[in-house]
Parts: structure tokens; sequence; C-alpha cells
């Protein structure tokens, strides 16, 4: 099977299941984050989200793990994300990776438009990825 | 607020070592409970620089409370394997306030650089971009 390489193909359009709490304290700990926000829900409440909300970067990660599944870990070269809302527990998102351009940004480079959504139609998360294009 | 005297601030830099254990809780958490040891391709994350003394929510005067994630950009120069040590050094790129219908926001733009330490290589590139939330 061919790999995307052209305007339009879709890289992936995979829905991640929710994270549970506990889940989600795991990937503080893995990532050394000690922001109280992702584990105390009284704290989160102070901060005006009514639970923990989900880490950002374990969106961004999601992303660069099934990118490097799509293309292979060596060919990525960018990734490049904005949080635009919270993720809360056990919400599950739908990540999509389309080719926007070959050639675009630098030569022998795809470039990638990102996007992750919840269930509602929110956007959580909208960027692109460089994915080296492929050697013969 | 956040002061714009902070752009160009650096902080010593510091080494960092995949811890295996970290590794395997950061796959767990994105649902690889395989027995993975290589480190995920976001490993490298400014969190752990706070362990190596580089407060940046204390230095920028970022309460947690009012701390958000805007967003990450990755790129990514050179492959990172379970035993390589990385030399990590940290600078506040960007600092910029913004007034809207929520308030004021301030947004900073951190850079941390991972080179490895066996050749100097740079590695990783990865980018932060952090908000203050105004209020109290």
């Amino acid at each position: 099977m061919s790999l995307p390489s052209s305007a339009g193909d879709v890289v992936f359009d995979t829905e991640i299941a929710g994270s549970s709490r506990a889940t989600i304290a795991l990937f503080s700990e893995a990532t050394e984050d000690p922001n109280p926000i992702h584990v105390d829900a009284a704290f989160a409440e102070r901060c005006g989200f009514p639970q923990v909300i989900q880490q950002g970067p374990m969106t961004t990660a999601h992303f660069a793990r099934l990118l490097a599944r799509a293309f292979s870990a060596s060919r990525l070269r960018v990734l490049d994300l904005a949080f635009s809302a919270p993720v809360f527990p056990l919400e599950a998102l739908r990540l999509v990776a389309t080719v926007a351009a070959v050639a675009a940004v630098e030569a022998g480079r795809l470039r990638i438009d990102l996007q992750a959504t919840k269930a509602d139609g929110t956007v959580t998360a909208r960027g692109h990825a460089e994915v080296d294009a492929e050697t013969e | 607020m956040v002061s714009k005297d902070h752009e160009g601030r650096t902080y010593p830099p510091y080494r960092l070592r995949p811890d295996p254990e970290l590794v395997r809780k950061y796959w767990l958490a994105l649902g690889q409970s395989g027995a993975d040891a290589t480190p995920p391709l976001t490993y490298p994350i400014f969190l752990r620089g706070e362990r190596h003394g580089v407060e940046l929510f204390r230095d920028l005067d970022i309460p947690r409370h009012r701390a958000l994630h805007a967003g990450q950009r990755y790129e990514w120069f050179a492959p990172i394997g379970c035993d390589d040590e990385l030399e990590v050094s940290a600078r506040v790129e960007r600092v910029i306030e913004k007034t809207g219908k929520a308030g004021t926001l301030w947004f900073v733009d951190v850079v941390y650089d991972y080179r490895l330490l066996r050749n100097r290589e740079l590695a990783v590139r990865e980018t932060s971009r952090l908000i203050k939330r105004g209020g109290v």
C-alpha cells in the first residue's frame, strides 16, 4: 500500500478513547508535570474548570505516535499544535491528519494538516506536521 | 503581567537521560502497553526542566492557577535512544501581551534545545507556548 503523498490524502482519521483520571495522572507522572490542574479537581475548579483537564501535550504525543506509525519516526521533522479548548476525562478525540501540500515549506517535504475534535465538534487542537517525502 | 524584560533570558544547561520507568509510564498513558523501551518522540518536554532549576512559572510570575498551555512545536533533527544523554538549554524567546474581551493575556514562548552529549548534535528543539491569564 502506498503512503499518503498527494494533497488531500488522509493520513489517518482515528478516534482516541477518552482518558480516565488515572491515565491523565499517569501522563503527569510520565512527563514530570507538577501542575495540579490535571490531578486535583478542587484546584481545577479554582482555575475555572468543572473538573481536571487532560494535558495538551497528550494530544501532541498521540499525533506524534500516529504520524510516526504512518511515515516512520525518522521522517517526521516538525509537529506544531495550538491547543484551543480543554479536554476533560473520558472525552474521546477524533484525530485527523491530511496531506495539505507537497514541498510547500521546503523541497522534499510533505505538509500535513492536523486537527483534534471532540464528539460535539469542538476543536481542541489544530496545527501541522512536516514529514520528509519518501526517498526511492 | 509578564515583563518583556524576560525575553532572551537563558538558563544554565542541564542534563537529561530518558528514564526507562517514565518511558514505560508514558507509553502506558498513551494506551501502548507494549514493552517498547524507545523514548516517545515527545519525551523531551519543558516540564522536566523544573527539577533541574528551570523554574519558568516562578521566574515569569505565572501562578499555576492562571497558567494555560497554548501549544507546542517540536522539530526533530536526530533520533534519541534510551541510552542517550542530552544537554538541555532553555531560553525565553518571546513575551506578548494581548487584551481582548477576556481581559489581558500574556503569551510566552520558551524554547528548549536538546543536544546529544556524545556529539553535541541538536536532536530536538521544543517550543512551548504558555499563557498567563489576568486576574488574581
